[in-house]
């Protein structure tokens, strides 16, 4: 079975907004994926006109991921990233003597990419139009950047609803808890990011690892 | 619906998958597009079974019957169409223009193409396109308008549907305004189960505004703030709970028991003359009182001018009625004179059982009066020291809500001080009243006593041995009871005896500070 990745549209986007943007998208995510008997509950965002469809019971661990990711971002202002949501079946692989191994099936990974940028850099384009106009004005450019970027969720969020839909047949049985894994920028990566992180788990798995 | 996963079903099961999914996708699409009252939202209630199918139980109202009654009139491959539309209000949804047309269809295989699929795999896709539309249905303008009217009704327009198989095609200008979005079909023996929407991308145009006030809610017996209405007289029903002693006037203005005691020691200097600062009458329940006609305890709990609770017929001696206190008259202390006293003999035998509580609360208010009190009405008592010889916010030992007066401090409030109200003399014997003094000396103790004298003379309010009550009531601790006749008499006697002790301190610390010996009647 193929592992099919979905790229979404990059964001760009304040620190301060990544929270909002980052539940929206994975809720979402999850809640067309998981095929177990679940009870969404209505989240309005923060910062958006946009209500999702938000699964309690993940509401922990999608928040202990957007901290740190939201710590990573701090740390690499202004840089490109990415946040991977994958969902994975695992098998046992060859019994030996010290117990089980277990493998790492990945079916399906979502690719959210976000670009993290600064308010500061925002405020500066301001600060030629003089001290009278900058509050008016960097009001009118929030709102219309928040705007842009309210109508680019929106653009995710379909392209999350139509490849859910399109990409219906590699879905494993529908089990009683379904297994995923969300992976952050590590602190610790330099130029290639998040991905050796990825394709270390990828090569260690056995599975062929698609883009 | 778990084992449609598992086993083949056959065409049985297709159908009967199919009709689910067209009931499940009318709710969906209501449950967001029926506003409602929040009042009139049903409670979650415990999930049935069939509110399983496709693994997404919807809370929400279900679909009315004659729209679930349409699905069963749709034939194969005949669409459910769902047009949610906006329409003026009060209009009974003429006028109304579509901002959503939702349609799902089953359409039919040309040939047997869908005869090999499996009912479990159709079903489970069906997860998948459900979800779906249960998200767009949040995503689309219409559901902050439905938001919106949920919140609140008195908007300019209402949000209607209408149900059916066939749906008037719209004008090429509504075609053009419009937005499509065609969810990606299931394919299932019978046919493909295609969902798809028609939406208008922003309802700006018709610019929703509040229309009106929501309807006020007519309360009949509104006591309102005396602030804002201080002549305002109470109603009726309260007047009968507080009996017939209370003199109307002391109704326009009563203190409440129950404000916050941050607001008392300022209050009481302040607000004398439009409101009546807190006032925590010496009550044997800890708890506000029960009134019989269902007035909200709540709305005595507004603050500084909120009326005073009200004590139940039967449940408050009369002295803490007659705590009721004329604030109009302002923060002021009683005259010196005891002539009233004097002048009209025993208070009970002309005055009426208000004006005795009225002077009483005149008593009461002296303790919280006294601008040269220590710190703030919170002293308690004994130790506070008053140079002019005025009362201090004494201590509460003597009140019966030992309990409210430790948390809220001294309640009295102090009333008019010109009219004089009491005289020395024609006493029984105690000590107290025949302090009250016949001096002509402007001193508080003096206008104490002669307080302490009226009471001491007064018509005896019910029982008939209330004087030897009172008597009795010196050397008794004061102890709240629940009896209702004696706590009437034991909140008299604790009143007296708490007014005794304010008199001993005064005379102590007057003699203290002027050397004088206390004046004798």
């Amino acid at each position: 079975m193929n592992c099919e990745t979905c790229q979404l549209k990059e964001l760009e986007l304040e620190a301060r907004e990544i929270r909002d943007v980052l539940r929206c998208i994975l809720h979402t995510i999850f809640f067309h994926r998981t095929l177990s008997l679940v009870r969404p509950k209505d989240v309005d965002c923060e910062f958006f006109e946009i209500t999702y469809c938000g699964l309690p019971e993940l509401e922990k661990e999608v928040d202990e991921k957007i901290d740190q990711f939201i710590g990573w971002a701090e740390k690499h202002p202004n840089r490109r990233s990415q946040v991977c949501l994958s969902f994975f079946d695992e098998k046992n692989k060859h019994p030996g003597w010290f117990g089980n191994k277990t493998e790492r099936i990945y079916w399906e990974q979502w690719f959210i990419n976000l670009h993290v940028i600064s308010p500061k850099r925002y405020s500066k384009s301001n600060s030629s139009k003089g001290l009278t106009n900058i509050g008016g004005n960097a009001l009118e450019e929030i709102s219309s950047r928040r705007a842009a970027l309210e109508s680019s969720i929106h653009e995710v969020l379909f392209q999350i609803i139509n490849f859910a839909n399109e990409k219906r047949d590699h879905i494993p049985a529908i089990p009683d808890t379904f297994n995923h894994d969300i992976m952050i920028p590590s602190f610790s990566d330099s130029v290639f990011g998040w991905n050796t992180d990825v394709l270390r788990r990828v090569l260690n798995s056995g599975h062929p690892y698609s883009l | 619906m778990s084992g449609m996963s598992d086993s083949a079903g056959g065409r049985a099961g297709a159908e009967l998958m199919v009709e689910q999914f067209h009931l499940k996708v009318l709710h969906a699409v209501l449950a967001v597009r029926a506003p409602r009252t929040l009042a009139s939202a049903v409670p979650a209630a415990s999930f049935r079974r069939r509110d399983r199918w496709f693994h997404l139980p919807l809370h929400d109202p279900p679909p009315q019957p004659g729209a679930a009654e349409r699905l069963e009139a749709l034939a194969p491959g005949e669409p459910l169409v769902v047009d949610v539309h906006l329409a003026p209000a009060g209009g009974g949804g003429v006028g109304g223009e579509v901002v959503e047309r939702w349609t799902v269809a089953c359409e039919p295989w040309p040939d047997a193409a869908g005869e090999g699929l499996a009912v479990n795999r159709s079903y489970k896709h069906c997860f998948t396109l459900l979800r779906s539309v249960y998200a767009v249905l949040r995503l689309l303008p219409a559901y902050r308008v439905f938001r919106l009217l949920c919140a609140n009704q008195s908007y300019n327009y209402e949000m209607g549907h209408r149900v059916g198989s066939f749906a008037e095609p719209f004008s090429r200008a509504e075609e053009s305004a419009m937005r499509s979005h065609r969810f990606v079909p299931v394919e299932t023996q019978l046919g493909r189960l295609v969902v798809s929407v028609q939406y208008l991308p922003s309802l700006a145009a018709f610019n929703l505004e509040i229309t009106s006030l929501s309807p006020s809610m007519i309360i009949p017996d509104y006591v309102g703030s005396p602030v804002a209405e201080p002549m305002r007289a109470f109603p009726a029903s309260l007047t009968e709970a507080m009996g017939s002693a209370f003199r109307p006037s002391y109704q326009q203005q009563r203190p409440h028991s129950w404000a916050p005691p941050a607001l008392w020691p300022h209050a009481l200097l302040q607000q004398a003359k439009f409101s009546p600062p807190p006032v925590l009458y010496a009550s044997p329940t800890p708890s506000p009182p029960n009134f019989p006609c269902g007035y909200p305890q709540s709305r005595l709990m507004r603050g500084v001018s909120a009326p005073m609770s009200i004590p139940q017929m039967g449940e408050r001696s009369p002295v803490h009625r007659q705590n009721t206190l004329d604030p109009s008259r302002g923060f002021m202390l009683p005259p010196p004179s005891p002539r009233r006293v004097g002048e009209t003999g025993p208070v009970g035998a002309q005055e009426s059982p208000s004006e005795s509580s009225w002077l009483i609360g005149r008593m009461e208010g002296l303790r919280m009066a006294d601008p040269y009190a220590s710190s703030s009405p919170r002293h308690k008592g004994k130790d506070s020291k008053d140079e002019s010889g005025r009362f201090s916010a004494l201590s509460s030992c003597d009140s019966p809500r030992q309990d409210d007066l430790d948390d809220i401090d001294y309640p009295f409030v102090v009333d008019d001080v010109d009219t004089p109200v009491s005289q020395p003399g024609s006493s029984d014997g105690k000590e107290v009243g025949d302090r009250a003094g016949s001096s002509s000396h402007k001193s508080q103790d003096a206008q104490v006593g002669s307080l302490v004298n009226l009471l001491r003379n007064a018509r005896p309010l019910r029982d008939p041995s209330y004087s030897s009550q009172t008597s009795r009531a010196e050397s008794s601790e004061v102890a709240p009871t629940s009896s209702v006749m004696s706590r009437r008499t034991s909140d008299a006697l604790e009143e007296l005896q708490s007014f005794k002790e304010i008199r001993e301190r005064l005379l102590s610390r007057s003699s203290a500070k002027h050397q004088e010996p206390p004046e004798k009647p």
